[in-house]
């Protein structure tokens, strides 16, 4: 079984040293798809809440004022180019690295929020994304141990085992744990009641790209077919 | 296990073995620290668990046991800093705005009264800076720089007049010449290698040193300011 997969076929590879993109249909959708968002993000500005005034017939805006935008600008493109970066590389150890920046920016978009209650749940998404830092790497330090490769087009070739198949579950866990989806998802809903759109929803992006990538990852790894 | 496949005939069957045990070890770790965490209702003793899970982390990828494993510890230990970096600013940024205080966008600890910069031997500081020189390069200048760092935090919050390190940032500068002109040696004239290492290690020891202990002038002055 080669590396093309779901019906993809390889168009390339561009050889950095010792790291390999590979460019196949898929990755270079989701490539292209993150940057232009990213892109979007960067022209953008940011929206203003507007809440009822209670007692009162005015209504209460909610603004972000111009340090903090001008940070979580900036987050939210480095998280745009991490999740373009996590969409083509052909090295596991990388994709491990690209995930683990955007658990960290995620934190960094909101940590300048006036409102308590936000900031109280991206402190508790951060202590998650800290755990999921142990079957992150312990996933692809397993999968390294097992195959003595990171290399997504040497793991393609190699038989599967008990070893690889513990080590990309737990990669999985981490991942979940890391874009914080399923188990972990309170959180990172609470931390989306602040001003500040579009920089927020790249939150949302990276973490629904990174796991369609994590699947196709597993799928190379496990090779059910 | 199926690890053995790959490994040369030279490596010892000993520490192919120990394989299994440490990846025991470090789930283990990695439970023992989740188990702290849900029984602790403090979220700073809550943060400064998760380190422990950290810890089970860089078991993990040491457990494999290579060069390469040793090239992936790096970037762990990196990202595992700065997470723990970037929730404790969260935190505190937090707790401050409880207070009802407005909060900059990257708050700074508003005094420095730890028990041990009055009450440790600022002799500390000259072994730091003694071991430092005897490394010398890269690594020595770190530990150095922590030397520097703690005599200027120490002394900081023992009240000394501020103006004493103002020289320093000239010094770095003409260390870091010096690292220049010992690489510049070394195409020019290859022969003199052994000066030119001497001149380039040195070079770097007294830059970085110097570099790390102006971060604690440049602490004082901010905490100065208010």
């Amino acid at each position: 079984m080669d590396i093309i997969l779901l019906g993809q076929q390889l168009l390339g590879y561009i050889p950095l040293g010792d790291i390999v993109l590979y460019l196949a249909p898929l990755n270079l959708f989701m490539f292209a798809g993150s940057l232009a968002f990213t892109t979007l993000i960067a022209i953008s500005r940011t929206e203003t809440q507007v809440e009822a005034g209670i007692g009162t017939l005015k209504d209460n805006e909610v603004k972000v004022n111009k340090d903090e935008f001008k940070i979580r600008r900036f987050l939210a493109i480095v998280c745009g180019l991490a999740t373009a970066g996590a969409m083509i590389t052909g090295d596991l150890f990388n994709f491990t690295l690209f995930v683990c920046l955007i658990g960290i920016v995620n934190i960094g978009i909101v940590s300048a929020v006036k409102q308590i209650d936000v900031l109280d749940a991206a402190f508790q998404y951060g202590l998650v994304a800290m755990i999921a830092v142990l079957p992150l790497f312990g996933g692809a330090a397993m999968i390294l141990a097992s195959t003595g490769s990171l290399s997504m087009l040497e793991i393609v070739n190699i038989p599967t085992n008990a070893m690889m198949i513990f080590g990309s579950l737990l990669l999985f866990l981490g991942v979940a744990g890391e874009t914080g989806v399923a188990p972990f998802y309170a959180t990172k809903a609470e931390m989306f009641r602040t001003p500040g759109s579009p920089f927020l929803l790249i939150i949302h992006l990276s973490s629904l790209l990174v796991i369609i990538r994590v699947i196709e990852i597993l799928l190379i790894i496990n090779k059910p077919f | 296990m199926s690890a053995s496949v790959l490994v040369p005939n030279v490596v010892s069957p000993i520490v192919v073995s120990l394989y299994i045990p440490a990846i025991f070890t470090g789930l283990i770790v990695g439970l023992i620290g989740l188990l702290g965490i849900s029984y602790q209702k403090n979220d700073l003793n809550a943060l400064i668990l998760t380190d422990i899970v950290g810890l089970g982390m860089l078991i993990l990828v040491a457990a494999v046991g290579t060069d390469l494993a040793e090239a992936l510890i790096l970037p762990g230990l990196v990202v595992e800093l700065a997470e723990i970096l970037a929730i404790s600013e969260i935190l505190m940024s937090r707790e401050i705005r409880k207070k009802g205080k407005n909060v900059d966008l990257i708050p700074l600890p508003v005094s420095l009264d730890m028990e041990v910069l009055t009450t440790a031997p600022t002799f500390m500081a000259v072994i730091l800076i003694a071991y430092g020189a005897f490394l010398s390069g890269f690594t020595g200048g770190a530990i150095a720089g922590a030397g520097i760092l703690f005599y200027v935090l120490s002394k900081s919050a023992r009240g000394v007049p501020s103006d004493i390190w103002e020289g320093i940032a000239g010094a770095s500068g003409i260390a870091w010449c010096l690292w220049l002109v010992g690489f510049l040696v070394f195409f020019v004239f290859p022969q003199f290698w052994l000066l030119a290492l001497f001149l380039a290690a040195f070079g770097v020891f007294i830059k970085v040193a110097y570099k790390a202990g102006l971060i604690g002038v440049i602490g004082r002055e901010e905490f100065k300011k208010e």
